[in-house]
């Protein structure tokens, strides 16, 4: 990589806008810092370099969010809502009342990303897109501020979706349409995705309906390489390499990158067969 | 003295994750605006990058990205990435183009005073015994300039970073003063606004306009909620609070008669700290109805120095504040041989011991240490500032710091002046103001705050450490303050039921008890007898801004350090450190709690000598 890396660069530069660029950039060089060769990460450091916003149930722009926490496992969610029309209601988490009673609003439980080890549901760069979603899909969002490698591991990522999922499912105040049920589609990004998916398969096997999943470049691998993870290694900031490292830190010790957390391809094989997920 | 503030979409972390309109008409429109159509606004950041918590002029954008290439090819290598996640000390990531800038200087200072550094490793790492060890930190080299030393004693301030060589210092100063007259890279201006409330149904009085104006601008109102389970089923007991609150405020005391009534039954079917919290809030809210009010709030100051020893004990705030304003001073102390601290509330003197031990541990012999104490007339006419002082004396003897203590009583630190406090000149001695939990006193009479803000500079201190409650209680709608005050409390009253100690332990009780007069002050009170008055870090910012202060940025060793020791309470989970634009804040899950800021004056503004 380091051959070429120039080229890379430029490259990269001349299709991303400057901004985004510098963005992903920066995030690059600090993920560069964090992550340690034998495989251990510096949190410390990592938290102070994130950006964070609070919850604000003052809406802005329409959207207003707030959080919530399960004492008993710390898991915390963030739930993003539409601000109410009367203005009165204002500043206050409505928390006895469905969402509505006539129409279907959409709750979409929404996995940040960060390769399972980095951000939170109040980064910066998840809290704003978890408003655009809000706004733009005129729907309910939940991020969830699950478990990360390498201080957890798989399938930690997947148990705090599930409960998740379940947590969702049980609130009143998340139903909507004349049929009185939660209506839950799955999101993630990057390792985001990889957890909706894994979230979806189970949820098929037991039986709680979920309408769709929304999978935004979900991260997923094998122990060989594809032909594009060739083509395009360095090219848009994302190396082969630190891939490797984050598979190595999400993954059981000793697992490899056919492990079905990471390559579902071979394993779907076998799930497909007793559930019926495409 | 004003300083030009830039208008921008305001800093990381903090509640300014929107757009700054200039009707803003933000709130009112609700819904459709989207994202950016305009990359850039009038102070010329970019905006994307703002609300993402990133403060970075447009015109700086192209630099900052030559610098991320540059950065990218020469650390091609292990050894270069691993001495820079390692050793440096990282400040203030919202300033990308300081951030980055920072890294290109370290890594061109890689090779340099191996002698001294491994000196001054040796150092301390035999007079620091080791007591955490479940972190893990990136190994000592004897190439590394500084290492941020893991092992250490809780009750003595870590690291090499505290104690920086010459030539680190150079480059230490040229980042903390890199705050040009200019007004680039300060500290973040907020939106420039009008008074906003969503639910305002009167005007600010005069006296709350004189202050605005004197401070700058009130930040947008946010409010962040944080619920833990309970508060969830709770929810009826919150709506019910609220809008008994409501019912005082519009003087229908009738209404808020019959919904307190409901009040009792309905947080007694509730657990833990949602029906704590709602006792102390519904007995402020009886105080308002019943007109009972005590004058007693600030009277007996060894009663309420005593409850705040059970919180000390309880829960980590108040250690934070101690830790993380210690750490600032002793670094701003770093080459003094004679050494100054204002305390602008000594109560028990309880963050001083950590600061004269750690001094004591200084690689070449402890300074003089001087700390005037202020405290507010005792009742019983007792000098509780001399016993303070004394036991601090003996303290310092034992350990071998030359050690001067001198109290002085004042019923507001108004009535302060520098003269009296027999300062020397700052080549002689290098003094630090430390307030903790005092400055929000001030905020009842316009003017005070000004007055105490211009004192603080005629000290000439090299740093001014400020620690507030993180929270807007001293807004003027009263059911703004009660929805405020009742989240804030809600979550500091959690993170006590998190502490792990079973009831009916007395710290525990006696924490409530703190609380809760602070509670009943915020929400019973009004005027003089309204001490309470908290308001967040964006505003603060704000004043010591326009007062002519430059921030002095903590960095990630202190927040390195603060994590730790937040690690050894019981609990220790739901505790959050952040940073904020070179300040610290420590807070109970996603709910920033207090701030830690540190300040000096502003370059230019003073005849301090250029150091």
């Amino acid at each position: 990589m380091a051959g070429s890396s120039e080229v890379n660069l430029n490259e990269s530069r001349r299709i991303v806008p400057l901004n985004t660029w510098i963005l992903i950039s920066n995030f690059k060089l600090a993920y560069n810092l964090l992550r340690r060769p034998d495989g251990t990460f510096n949190r410390e450091l990592a938290e102070f370099l994130e950006r964070k916003v609070q919850a604000n149930t003052i809406p802005v722009n329409g959207v207003f969010s707030f959080d919530h926490v399960d004492r008993t496992t710390g898991l915390l969610n963030r739930v993003y809502q539409p601000a109410p029309e009367n203005e009165a209601q204002w500043g206050i988490a409505e928390l006895e009342k469905p969402l509505s009673t006539t129409e279907v609003v959409p709750v979409i439980i929404f996995f940040h990303g960060g390769s399972f080890t980095h951000s939170s549901a109040d980064s910066a760069i998840y809290d704003t897109f978890c408003r655009r979603l809000v706004s733009t899909c005129k729907a309910v969002v939940v991020s969830v501020n699950y478990r990360r490698s390498p201080e957890y591991r798989y399938p930690c990522a997947y148990d705090d979706g599930w409960t998740a999922l379940k947590w969702v499912k049980s609130r009143t105040w998340l139903q909507s349409g004349k049929d009185s049920k939660v209506h839950v589609y799955l999101a993630g990004d990057s390792s985001g995705g990889n957890i909706a998916h894994h979230v979806a398969v189970r949820a098929a096997e037991e039986e709680i309906e979920v309408l769709g999943n929304i999978l935004l470049h979900p991260m997923f691998g094998g122990q060989q390489r594809t032909e594009s993870e060739k083509m395009l290694d360095g090219k848009y900031f994302v190396t082969i390499q630190d891939r490797d490292w984050y598979w190595r830190a999400y993954l059981p010790e000793g697992e490899d990158r056919d492990h079905p957390a990471c390559n579902i391809f071979w394993s779907e094989w076998h799930k497909s067969r007793r559930t019926g997920v495409p | 003295m004003k300083r030009e503030h830039q208008e921008t979409i305001g800093g990381a972390g903090s509640s300014n994750g929107n757009k700054a309109e200039s009707s803003s008409s933000s709130m009112a429109t609700g819904k459709g605006k989207l994202w950016v159509e305009d990359d850039q606004d009038a102070g010329g950041m970019d905006e994307l990058l703002a609300v993402l918590g990133y403060k970075i002029k447009s015109s700086e954008m192209a630099d900052v990205a030559q610098k991320l290439e540059q950065l990218e090819m020469v650390l091609g290598s292990e050894d270069g990435f691993s001495h820079l996640a390692s050793d440096t000390v990282h400040y203030n990531p919202s300033d990308l183009s300081g951030w980055v800038q920072n890294m290109l200087s370290e890594f061109n200072n890689l090779p340099s005073t191996d002698l001294d550094s491994s000196i001054l490793l040796s150092n301390n790492q035999d007079s620091q015994p080791s007591t955490i060890t479940s972190l893990d930190f990136s190994n000592n080299s004897q190439s590394k300039v500084f290492v941020d030393d893991s092992e250490y004693d809780l009750r003595a301030i870590p690291g090499v970073a505290a104690y920086p060589q010459k030539e680190f210092d150079k480059s230490n100063d040229r980042k903390r003063m890199k705050l040009t007259p200019d007004g680039s890279s300060t500290a973040p201006a907020v939106a420039v606004n009008s008074l906003q409330s969503s639910n305002s149904s009167c005007s600010p009085s005069s006296s709350q306009q004189a202050i605005m104006a004197v401070s700058g601008t009130l930040s947008e109102p946010t409010r962040p909620v944080v619920l833990i389970d309970s508060q969830e089923t709770g929810v009826h007991l919150v709506h019910t609070l609220l809008a008994c609150a409501e019912a005082i405020q519009q003087e229908n005391l009738k209404f808020a008669d019959a919904l307190f009534k409901l009040i009792g039954p309905l947080a007694s079917s509730q657990a833990g700290a949602m029906r704590k919290v709602a006792r102390y809030f519904a007995e402020a809210l009886a105080r308002r109805i019943y007109k009972i009010f005590p004058q007693d709030y600030c009277l007996d100051s060894s009663y309420s120095d005593t409850l705040e020893m059970h919180f000390y004990e309880t829960c980590p705030y108040i250690k934070f504040a101690h830790f993380t304003a210690n750490q600032a001073i002793l670094e701003a102390f770093a080459n003094a041989s004679r050494v100054h601290v204002i305390d602008f509330g000594l109560k028990q003197g309880m963050q001083w011991p950590a600061l004269i031990q750690a001094l004591a541990l200084r690689p070449g012999g402890p300074p003089a240490f001087r700390l005037t104490g202020i405290g507010p007339p005792q009742p019983d006419n007792t000098d509780a500032l001399q016993q303070v002082g004394w036991k601090l004396a003996q303290l310092a003897q034992t350990i071998g710091v030359k050690f001067e203590f001198r109290g002085f009583v004042a019923n507001s630190l108004a009535d302060l002046e520098a003269e009296i406090l027999d300062l020397r000149p700052p080549e002689v001695e290098a003094v630090a103001v430390n307030s903790v939990f005092e400055l929000h006193r001030l905020l009842d009479r316009p003017g005070d705050i000004d007055k105490v803000l211009g004192s603080i500079k005629a000290m000439r201190p090299k740093i001014v450490t400020i620690v507030e409650q993180e929270a807007n209680h001293n807004g003027p709608v009263f059911l703004d303050r009660f929805n405020e005050a009742l989240h804030y409390y809600s979550s500091l009253f959690d993170s006590l039921e998190g502490s792990g100690l079973t009831p009916p332990s007395q710290d525990l009780v006696m924490s409530e008890l703190y609380l809760g007069r602070q509670i009943c002050n915020v929400v019973a009170y009004e005027g003089a007898d309204r001490v309470e008055r908290h308001e967040t870090l964006a505003q603060w910012r704000t004043r010591f801004d326009s007062a002519g202060f430059d921030p002095v940025h903590l960095g990630s060793n202190a927040f390195k350090q603060a994590s730790m020791l937040l690690a050894l309470f019981a609990g220790g989970d739901g505790y959050r450190v952040e940073e904020n634009n070179g300040c610290l804040m420590l807070g109970w899950h996603t709910r920033p709690l207090i701030a830690t800021s540190a300040w000096r004056p502003a370059a230019g503004d003073s005849q301090l000598p250029s150091q």
